[in-house]
C-alpha cells in the first residue's frame, strides 16, 4: 500500500456571481500517488482547472475555496500562511498552462524565464542557468544554446511548451499539473509532447496530474482517471478498466463520442445530446439525469454517491452500465438521447 | 508576382529583433520624431556646456547697453540689464531640462510603484489611490504647485516636488491601468504558479510589458513640467533670480515688446521649439512602442 503524496478531500470552490453562487469544484476527494500519473476529464465547465487551481490556491477572482483539505506532506495547503504555500508552488508542485503562447512573458527570453523559476526558490544564477540548458535539452528543444536567448515569440508552439514543461521541471517538483497542455497544439506536436511527459515521468518519476477534455490523452499518458461532470467526480478508476468498461453513463457516453478510425461499420457519430448544467442551478437528484439515456425515476430525486460498482472502479450512479446492459444491450443503443433508454425499464429498477 | 515574393523574401530574412530594437527602428524611420531627438540632443549638448562656458557669464550686468539689438558682439542682445541673453538662454536650459527630467523622474519614483501596487492587489489599496488620484485632479495644478512654492519657498528642488505632485496622477492611473489588464495575463498566473514573490510579479513581469507606454507618457510629461516651470517663473514663482529661466526671462521681457522684441522672442521661441521637440519625440515614441500600429 503506497501512501499517496497528494490527498484531497472534499474540495469545494465556489464563485460568487452577480447571478449568484456557482460551485464550481462540489466535494471532490482523491488521492494521487507518489509517481503516478492521473488523468482528470470533462467537459469545459465541468471544474476540472478550477480543481486544480484550489490545490495551489491559485482560483481566480472572484473564487473562492470554501471548504475541504488538500493534504501534502502531512501540511493542509489550504490553511498553510501565504508564503508557505509560495515556496510549495513551483517547488514542489508545479503547474502548466493551456496555452503556451500566453504562459510565457513575451518581454522576456525564454531561458530568463526558466532561469527564474528556479532562482524563485534558492537556486544561484550560476546553477539555474546551467540547469536551464539541460532542461531545455531534456524537453528535447533543438539548439537548446540559443534557445535560450530567443523570445518566445520566435519559439513554435511546441518549443514553447516544451519550455513550459522544462520551466514546471526546473525545481524537480514531486507533482506536475498539467492543464490541457496539449489543446492548443496540433496533432502531432501533441503526440510529442505526451510522449515527453509520459518518458519524463518514467525517468523522473514526477507525479503527473492531467487535465483535459480529451480521452485519447487520458488513453495516451494516465494510469488513472477522474471523470468530472458540473463540479463533481461521477466516476473514477484505472485507465484499462474505465476505457474497457465504464460504468457510468456520462464515462460511456463521453467514449462513444470519440471518433474512431478503426470502428467496423458507418456508424455516426455520436454526441452527448444537451448542454453542460448550469451550476447556478444544478438539476436535482443525478446531475447528469437530464442528459442521460438510462436515467430512472430515482435519477430524478436522489443524488447518487461514490461507490465502488466494479472492483477498484468508483461511480455515482444509481443504474450504472452494468445494469444498463443486462436490461437491455445497451452497447446497441444507437439512440443515446437524453432518456432513450429509460422507457425499456422506466420504473423497474427504483 | 515578383514583387509580392520580394516583400515575402525580405519578410523571412528580416532578422528577428528584439522588441526594442524593433521599437528603434521604427523611431528611426519618423522624420518629424527624428528631427526632435536631433534639436534635443543638441539642447542637452548646449545646457552642459553652458555649464562650463558661456559667451558671457549669464549673471553679469552691463555687459552690453540695456535692451541692446542682436550684434556680433552679443548674438541674441542684451536684456533689460543688459546681460548676454544668448548666455542666459543657455543657463535657462539647464533649468528646463533639469525640470522637466527631474519632474518625470520624480512622477516615475511615485506614479509607478503606487499604480503597480493598485492595478495588482486592488481591494481597498486600489480604492484609496483612486480616491487620492480623483482628489488631485479635483484641486487645480497651479494652487497645489503656489501653496507648496510658498510652504516651501522658491529653490529648484522645490519647483520639481511641486510640479511632480501636480502630475504623479497621470502616471499612476496609467501605470493601474496597464497592470489591471496585464495580471490577468497568462504568465502572470504561471508566474504565481511557479512560486513568484508579488514584488518579483509587479516589476519582472507586468512592469516590461508596461515599459512602452510608461515612456511615452514621461516623454509627454517631460514638456508639460518644463511649460509649467516657465509658468510659474513667468509669475516670479520659478527659480529664484538671479539664475535665468526662460519663464522668468519671458516675463521680464514681456514688459518690453515694443522696444526690444529679441528680449521676449528668443526664450519664447527656445522655449516653443523644446516643447515641440518632446511632442514630436514622444509621438514618435508612441508609435514605435505601440504593437498594433506595427508597420
Amino acid at each position: 500500500m503506497t501512501v499517496p503524496i497528494l490527498q484531497v478531500r472534499d474540495l469545494r470552490t465556489q464563485f460568487l456571481t452577480d447571478g449568484g453562487i456557482v460551485t464550481a469544484v462540489d466535494g471532490i476527494s482523491f488521492d494521487l500517488n507518489p509517481g503516478e500519473t492521473l488523468g482528470i476529464v470533462g467537459e469545459s465547465g465541468s471544474g476540472k482547472s478550477i480543481t486544480a487551481l484550489s490545490i495551489l490556491r491559485l482560483v481566480p477572482d472572484p473564487g473562492k475555496i470554501v471548504g475541504g483539505e488538500v493534504l501534502f506532506r502531512n501540511e493542509d495547503l489550504l490553511q498553510i500562511a501565504d508564503d508557505d504555500i509560495r515556496e510549495i508552488r513551483g517547488r514542489d508542485i508545479a503547474m502548466i498552462f493551456q496555452d503556451p503562447q500566453s504562459s510565457l512573458n513575451p518581454v522576456l527570453t525564454t531561458g530568463y524565464q526558466i532561469d527564474e523559476a528556479m532562482l524563485a526558490h534558492g537556486k544561484s544564477k550560476r546553477e539555474a542557468h546551467q540547469r536551464t540548458l539541460e532542461l531545455l535539452k531534456k524537453v528535447r528543444i533543438p539548439a537548446a544554446e540559443s534557445r535560450i536567448k530567443d523570445f518566445p515569440h520566435q519559439l513554435s508552439g511546441g518549443m514553447r511548451q516544451r519550455a513550459m514543461i522544462a520551466m514546471g521541471l526546473s525545481n524537480a517538483p514531486q507533482i506536475l499539473i498539467a492543464d490541457e497542455p496539449t489543446t492548443a497544439l496540433d496533432v502531432t506536436v501533441q503526440a510529442q509532447i505526451l510522449e515527453l511527459l509520459a518518458d519524463l515521468n518514467r525517468e523522473l518519476g514526477t507525479a503527473i496530474i492531467m487535465i483535459t477534455h480529451n480521452m485519447g490523452v487520458v488513453a495516451g499518458l494516465c494510469s488513472r482517471v477522474i471523470v468530472m461532470y458540473a463540479g463533481q467526480i461521477v466516476e473514477q478508476g484505472p485507465v484499462d478498466q474505465i476505457f474497457e468498461d465504464p460504468q457510468h453513463p456520462y464515462t460511456w457516453s463521453l467514449l462513444k463520442s470519440i471518433p474512431r478510425v478503426d470502428a467496423v461499420r458507418h456508424e455516426r457519430l455520436r454526441s452527448i445530446e444537451g448542454i453542460a448544467p448550469d451550476l447556478l442551478r444544478p438539476p436535482t437528484g443525478c446531475r447528469f439525469h437530464p442528459r442521460c439515456p438510462f436515467r430512472i425515476e430515482k435519477c430524478y430525486t436522489d443524488e447518487p454517491t461514490l461507490k465502488e460498482v466494479a472492483p477498484n472502479d468508483m461511480a455515482a450512479c444509481w443504474v450504472t452500465m452494468d445494469r444498463a446492459r443486462k436490461d437491455m444491450n445497451a452497447d446497441e443503443l444507437v439512440d443515446i438521447r437524453p432518456g432513450a433508454g429509460s422507457h425499456y425499464r422506466r420504473g423497474e429498477l427504483v | 508576382m515578383a514583387t509580392a515574393s520580394a516583400v515575402i523574401q525580405q519578410e523571412v530574412i528580416r532578422p528577428q529583433a528584439s522588441l526594442w530594437s524593433d521599437a528603434w527602428r521604427r523611431l528611426r524611420r519618423n522624420r518629424l520624431a527624428l528631427v526632435g531627438t536631433i534639436y534635443l540632443s543638441f539642447l542637452v549638448v548646449v545646457a552642459i556646456i553652458s555649464v562650463f562656458w558661456t559667451p558671457y557669464r549669464w549673471e553679469e550686468v552691463g555687459v552690453a547697453v540695456p535692451y541692446s539689438g542682436p550684434s556680433h558682439a552679443n548674438l541674441l542682445g542684451a536684456d533689460n540689464l543688459g546681460r548676454d541673453i544668448l548666455s542666459r538662454l543657455m543657463a535657462g536650459a539647464q533649468v528646463s531640462l533639469i525640470v522637466g527630467i527631474g519632474t518625470q523622474i520624480v512622477v516615475l519614483a511615485v506614479g509607478v510603484p503606487i499604480g503597480l501596487a493598485a492595478g495588482y492587489f486592488r481591494g481597498w489599496l486600489d480604492s484609496v489611490v483612486s480616491l487620492l488620484i480623483s482628489i488631485f485632479y479635483g484641486i487645480p495644478d497651479l494652487l497645489v504647485a503656489l501653496i507648496l512654492v510658498f510652504l516651501l519657498g522658491p529653490s529648484l528642488t522645490n519647483i520639481i516636488l511641486a510640479i511632480a505632485l501636480t502630475r504623479w496622477m497621470d502616471m499612476a492611473r496609467l501605470v493601474r491601468g496597464q497592470t489591471l489588464a496585464l495580471r490577468e495575463r497568462e504568465f502572470v498566473e504561471a508566474g504565481r504558479a511557479a512560486g513568484a514573490k508579488p514584488a518579483k510579479i509587479l516589476f519582472g513581469h507586468i512592469l516590461p510589458n508596461a515599459l512602452g507606454p510608461i515612456i511615452v507618457q514621461a516623454t509627454f510629461g517631460i514638456p508639460s513640467a518644463i511649460l509649467f516651470e516657465a509658468f510659474l517663473s513667468f509669475l516670479g514663482l520659478g527659480v529664484p533670480p538671479p539664475r535665468p529661466s526662460w519663464g522668468s526671462m519671458a516675463a521680464d521681457g514681456i514688459a518690453a515688446y515694443q522696444i526690444a522684441p529679441h528680449f521676449v522672442l528668443a526664450p519664447a521661441i527656445a522655449l516653443s521649439l523644446t516643447l515641440m521637440a518632446f511632442n514630436f519625440l514622444g509621438d514618435g515614441l508612441r508609435d514605435a512602442l505601440d504593437p498594433r500600429l506595427k508597420r
